[in-house]
Formats: C-alpha cells, sequence, structure tokens
C-alpha cells in the first residue's frame, strides 16, 4: 500500500491533510528545513501535530532536511531526538553524515532522504540504502523506467512528488547555489543557531533567483531576452498507475509554501485518484484531467505571488549589503578628513 | 609546503596550456560527457594525459563526471577501470554513487569529494572518509572558518579554491543547446566554444554559463588574503579555470604562485596592485570573494 504523504506547512494545514485522507504529513522545524520559518512550525505546533495525528492512527515526519554547519550537529541530533520522544516516526535528512549519525542514535525511526541529496542513479540510491535511508526520494525529472530500475536494484523505499519538470535541465535542488551566490547572510540565534538568509540548503528560502528575467548574450551579442533560467515543475497524473506497478511506496505532495485550502484540495483530489486506481486494473484517469488542470493553474498564480516576494527580497537584501559596504569603506576616509 | 592546483579538460588544452605554476592537474571536465575529446569521458585519452602530466612532474588527478544517470554507469565504469591501471594520484568524484561503485572495484587510489558532493559538516567528512576519500572541496557556501573546522575535527585535507569563477550549478542537459537555434542535443556543434553569459535584464546580476555548469559572473580572488590561508596551514589550493581562455591558468597561477612562496616564507606580500589589475583585466564581471566570509557569494572583500 503506497503512503501518501502530505505537506504541513502551517497547523491548520497539517489537520487539513490529515483530515482529506492523508496518511502521513511532514512539517519543517523552523530554521532547519529548505523554507522561510512562515512555513515551519514551532516545537509546540509540532507536539501538537504528532499527537493529533496519533490520534487518528497516522504519522508526522519531520523535515531537517538543511545542510547545517558542523557546529550545528550535536543540537540538529538532540532535537531530532526530541521530536522522537514526542512520537515523530520519521525525519527528512539531507546531509549524509547527520543521516549515518541519526541511524546510529535511533535505528528504529524511518530516515526520507531530502531532495537535497541530489540523486541521480541506482548507485546513489544504494549508497543512502547503506548508511541508513528508509526512503528515498526522487528528483521531479526522472522516467518511470528510471524509478523501476532505482527499485529494483535496491529494494529501497522509493518516494516521489506529485511532480514533474518535462526536461532535465538544471538541478534544483540539491546542486544550486545560485541564490545565495547574490544574496546571502549568516547570523546566529540566542541558542547558537545558524541562519542563512538566501540559502535553501542551510534553511533560508531559495530566494527564485532563476525566475527573474534574464537576457542570454553569446559573445557579447544579446540572443534571448526576459527569459527565465529554470523551468517549473507541475502536478501530474496519468502516470501515477505505471509509477505504483514500478514499485514507488510514498508519494510525496509538494506544496509546503502554497496556500492551505489549496493543498486541502490537492490531496484531497489524489486521495480520490488513488481509490479509482485501487478499485480497476485498468483506471481511466481522463475524468480527472480538468480538475488537475484547474489545481495546476491555481498552483501558478500562487508560485508566481511567492516567486516576486522572494525576488523582491533578494533585491532588498542585495541593497542593504550595499549600503553597509558603502558605509564601511566611507568610514575610515571620514575619520582621515 | 602547499599544492597548486587547476583544471585541464583536453588533450589540446594540456598540449597548448602553460601549467608551469602548478604542482598539480585536474584532467577532464566534470560536467559534460559531450565536450570534445575530454578526459573525464574517454577511456582512450587518459594514458596519454597522464604520461603527458606525469612527465612535467605534477601529481594528475582525473575528474570522474558529476551527475550520472543510471544509463552513465557503465561507460564511467570504463573509464574508471581505465585510470585503476595508469598512475593517476587520485579521482575526484562528485556522486555517491560514484563513490560507493570506486569502493567495490578495489580502488587503491586516494579520492577527492569534488564540488558538488555536497560537502557541508565534519560528519559528512567523516562518513566519506571511511570511503575511500582523502581531500574534500566543500560546499562554496561554507566560510573559510566553516572549512578549516572541518579540516581540524575530521580531519581531512581540504581543498581551498583560491581564483576562478564559483561552480554554482549543475545540469543533467545543456543550457546551450537548449536555447540556440543552431544545436540540437545529440550534435551541439561545440556551442559553449563561445562565450555566454546571464545578465539579468534589470539590475546587475550576472553568471556565466558553460553549457551544464553554470557559474559565478565574478572571480573569485583571494590574491589580498594569503597569508591569512597561509596561517591556517591550509595547503591544497585551487584555481578554476573551466569556462576561461588557454592563457587564463598560465597567468593566474603565476600570480598566485609568487603570493602562496611568498606567503609560506613568511615574507610580506608588498604592494598586490599590479597583479590585482591584471587578475582584474581576466575578470568579465569583476572580482569576489566567494563566502568565505559569510557574505554573498558575489561580494568582494579586500583592496583596504
Amino acid at each position: 500500500m503506497v503512503m501518501m504523504m502530505a505537506p504541513g506547512g502551517t497547523k491548520e494545514m497539517c489537520r487539513m491533510v490529515l483530515d482529506e485522507g492523508a496518511d502521513a504529513v511532514y512539517v519543517g522545524v523552523v530554521g532547519w528545513s529548505r523554507r522561510g520559518s512562515e512555513h515551519e512550525l514551532t516545537d509546540d505546533e509540532i507536539h501538537e501535530v504528532i499527537d493529533y495525528a496519533d490520534r487518528l492512527g497516522k504519522e508526522v515526519r519531520v523535515v531537517v532536511n538543511t545542510l547545517p554547519s558542523s557546529t550545528e550537529v550535536p543540537m540538529f541530533l538532540d532535537r531530532i531526538a526530541m521530536y522522537a520522544s514526542w512520537g515523530a516516526k520519521g525525519f527528512m535528512i539531507s546531509d549524509v553524515g547527520c543521516m549515518r549519525l541519526v541511524k546510529e542514535m535511533l535505528p528504529d525511526v524511518a530516515i526520507h532522504t531530502s531532495v537535497g541529496c541530489g540523486i541521480t542513479n541506482h548507485r546513489d540510491v544504494q549508497f543512502l540504502s547503506d548508511i541508513g535511508a528508509t526512503y528515498v526520494v526522487l528528483p521531479y525529472r526522472l522516467s518511470v523506467g528510471e524509478i523501476a530500475e532505482m527499485k529494483a536494484k535496491t529494494g529501497v523505499g522509493i518516494e516521489v512528488f506529485l511532480f514533474k519538470t518535462p526536461s532535465g535541465g538544471k538541478i534544483c535542488p540539491g546542486k544550486c547555489m545560485m541564490s545565495s551566490y547574490f544574496s546571502y547572510r549568516r547570523w546566529l540565534d540566542d541558542n547558537g543557531k545558524d541562519h542563512f538568509f538566501g540559502s535553501a540548503s542551510r534553511g533560508g528560502d531559495c530566494l527564485r533567483v532563476c525566475q527573474t528575467n534574464w537576457e542570454f548574450e553569446v559573445d557579447d551579442v544579446a540572443f534571448r531576452e526576459g527569459m527565465t533560467i529554470k523551468t517549473n515543475p507541475a502536478l501530474w497524473l496519468e502516470e501515477l498507475p505505471a509509477y505504483l506497478a514500478a514499485g514507488v511506496d510514498c508519494l510525496k505532495v509538494p506544496g509546503r509554501d502554497r496556500s492551505d485550502i489549496l493543498v486541502r484540495d490537492i490531496v484531497r483530489f489524489y486521495r480520490r485518484v488513488l481509490g479509482a486506481i485501487a478499485e480497476s486494473d485498468a483506471p481511466n484517469l481522463a475524468s480527472f484531467r480538468p480538475e488537475l488542470e484547474t489545481f495546476r493553474q491555481r498552483w501558478v498564480v500562487e508560485r508566481g505571488h511567492r516567486d516576486r516576494r522572494l525576488i523582491s527580497e533578494a533585491e532588498r537584501e542585495a541593497m542593504r549589503a550595499e549600503r553597509a559596504a558603502f558605509r564601511k569603506s566611507a568610514r575610515p576616509a571620514a575619520v582621515a578628513q | 609546503m602547499f599544492e597548486l592546483s587547476t583544471n585541464v579538460a583536453t588533450p589540446k588544452q594540456l598540449r597548448q596550456g602553460d601549467y608551469s605554476a602548478y604542482d598539480a592537474l585536474y584532467l577532464g571536465d566534470f560536467s559534460c560527457p559531450d565536450y570534445p575529446k575530454n578526459f573525464s569521458a574517454d577511456p582512450d585519452l587518459l594514458a596519454g594525459g597522464v604520461d603527458t602530466v606525469k612527465s612535467q612532474g605534477k601529481k594528475c588527478y582525473l575528474r570522474l563526471y558529476a551527475v550520472p544517470s543510471n544509463h552513465d554507469l557503465p561507460w564511467v565504469r570504463k573509464v574508471a577501470e581505465k585510470a585503476l591501471s595508469l598512475p593517476f594520484d587520485a579521482f575526484e568524484v562528485h556522486n555517491l554513487g560514484l563513490l560507493l561503485m570506486l569502493r567495490e572495484m578495489g580502488c587503491n587510489k586516494p579520492i577527492h569529494l569534488g564540488v558538488f558532493g555536497n560537502l557541508y559538516t565534519d560528519a559528512t567528512a567523516r562518513l566519506v572518509k571511511d570511503y575511500g576519500v582523502t581531500r574534500v572541496y566543500p560546499n562554496p557556501e561554507l566560510s573559510l572558518k566553516e572549512a578549516i573546522y572541518i579540516r581540524d575535527h575530521t580531519p581531512i585535507e581540504v581543498l581551498t579554491p583560491v581564483h576562478g569563477k564559483i561552480p554554482l550549478v549543475v545540469s543533467e542537459t545543456c543550457f546551450i543547446v537548449e536555447h540556440s537555434d543552431k544545436a540540437v542535443e545529440g550534435d551541439c556543434k561545440f556551442s559553449c566554444s563561445q562565450d555566454h553569459w546571464l545578465t539579468r535584464t534589470k539590475g546587475e546580476w550576472s553568471l556565466k554559463d558553460t553549457g551544464r555548469m553554470t557559474l559565478s559572473g565574478s572571480d573569485l580572488c583571494m590574491l589580498e588574503h594569503v597569508e591569512e590561508l597561509a596561517a591556517a596551514r591550509l595547503s591544497a589550493f585551487y584555481v578554476q579555470s573551466h569556462g576561461e581562455d588557454v592563457g587564463y591558468a598560465a597567468r593566474v597561477g603565476e600570480i598566485y604562485r609568487d603570493a602562496l612562496t611568498r606567503a609560506f616564507a613568511g615574507e610580506p606580500q608588498g604592494d598586490l596592485s599590479s597583479q590585482l589589475e591584471a587578475l582584474k583585466g581576466l575578470a568579465k564581471m569583476g572580482l569576489c570573494n566567494g563566502y568565505y566570509y559569510e557574505s554573498a557569494g558575489r561580494r568582494y572583500f579586500g583592496e583596504n
């Protein structure tokens, strides 16, 4: 039986997706997941969500998928031990060294690799399985054949997003530092936790700089203009029976940073789709197509709002850094005068 | 005392370039297996390549393809098998699957973890060390302090890039081909031999694109900080010259060889303005310090 795992970007979203049929909900910890804090939960909220899920006989996965600083690793392990003691059944992790440490500390918890691991082949999957991964999440762009090969050769739990890109292209997330190249700031909070604005890998938001307007020049001649650098993935449907036949164990609904209502509706939709697939050897999914198109449109609208906000944040941070650098360079001159 | 290295993708670059400033060369372009005569993708080129480098008294490392899909694994294995029979001093891998594959092949050579190996913590450094890794290239987002912490607490050798554009994104397909009128997948016509830049329509953001890899627009430059690097007992330095003209590695290497030699001898650097001007002349979009000082990668802290 495939597990449907849904996002919990807010406490209300958690309640909604569990009520709508998700088998598990995944929640990010403030400062420790690849999203901004508005889409992460506090410890108290996580505790409440674990209790709520437990009452429904469902599970919570805690997203701690930043690539932490070395000095943060003990704090990282302490937090995981705490969530496990509250009843969290699994964790999403990017840093492979931390993954091994968690498996040694808590051998019975499920470890989901994060997209930050940047898997590209079945030997990657084997490596991650060897060090303790229970489920490996595969990137958006793999074919059914590649997924089936990974399952057949490793036997590890396979998790896929209900999201895919039409082609290959720049590897996102997992092998991209474009956002932090333009806007990045580090600070320590009162507990000694590192925070990194502008780096999704390190717990901030990806500022989506790839989605602004770019010009492409060849040998100093403008060749394309008004283009984005990366294509965006979209929700998918028709291949779902093939994915299940290929051995997919976990379907991951994306959307921690989308609205509660949109995510609720998507979970409700996919629960119905999975029901239709379970009831027939040759399910006709065509009837779901118009509804899927509606969700895709709603998704694009929400993503557009979010991208514009994040790009503006990147611009503001860049200007702040420029002003700070200017003040710093101007200060000695003023003293000299 | 220290090692200065750079990258060389093809036999032609090896023949035409002046690498006298370097102690070691990384052979191959890890980003694109279709790059013509790429050491990383053609086992028949390896014997000649390693022979040439060794005859110059340098160490020779082989870079393996950074993002192999399932269907790439057989040919990457053939490259590795051939290299194991040759006097390469180390492999560089960016992919944990290939690290596992090398171990299963009985690899007895040192392994370096490359820039896309996503190394952020000493915990990960200890893990890959258990798989035979002896040198790591920490993720560019790490500060100098973090890189030094990893070196000391693993312990493991850390490669420190001192100059050149920062690898920011790697791709499975070619961005240039995808956006070209002429080239098509499977027949790229070597379009990346031209200079490709991405510039934000509004503002000053720029990136260099080499097809399957996106690099920083500005050139990382640590010339004004070499004394700090020497004082920190860092010892493996790297000039990133992928996507540059053949003269780039020579000129940059010469400048850093002199500066590092002085720094390790405890001699003052003196006036570096002429060297900095030379480096600026090679950098279309200026200089930066990467993330070494906990700021956005494109910032530059120097010149006082």
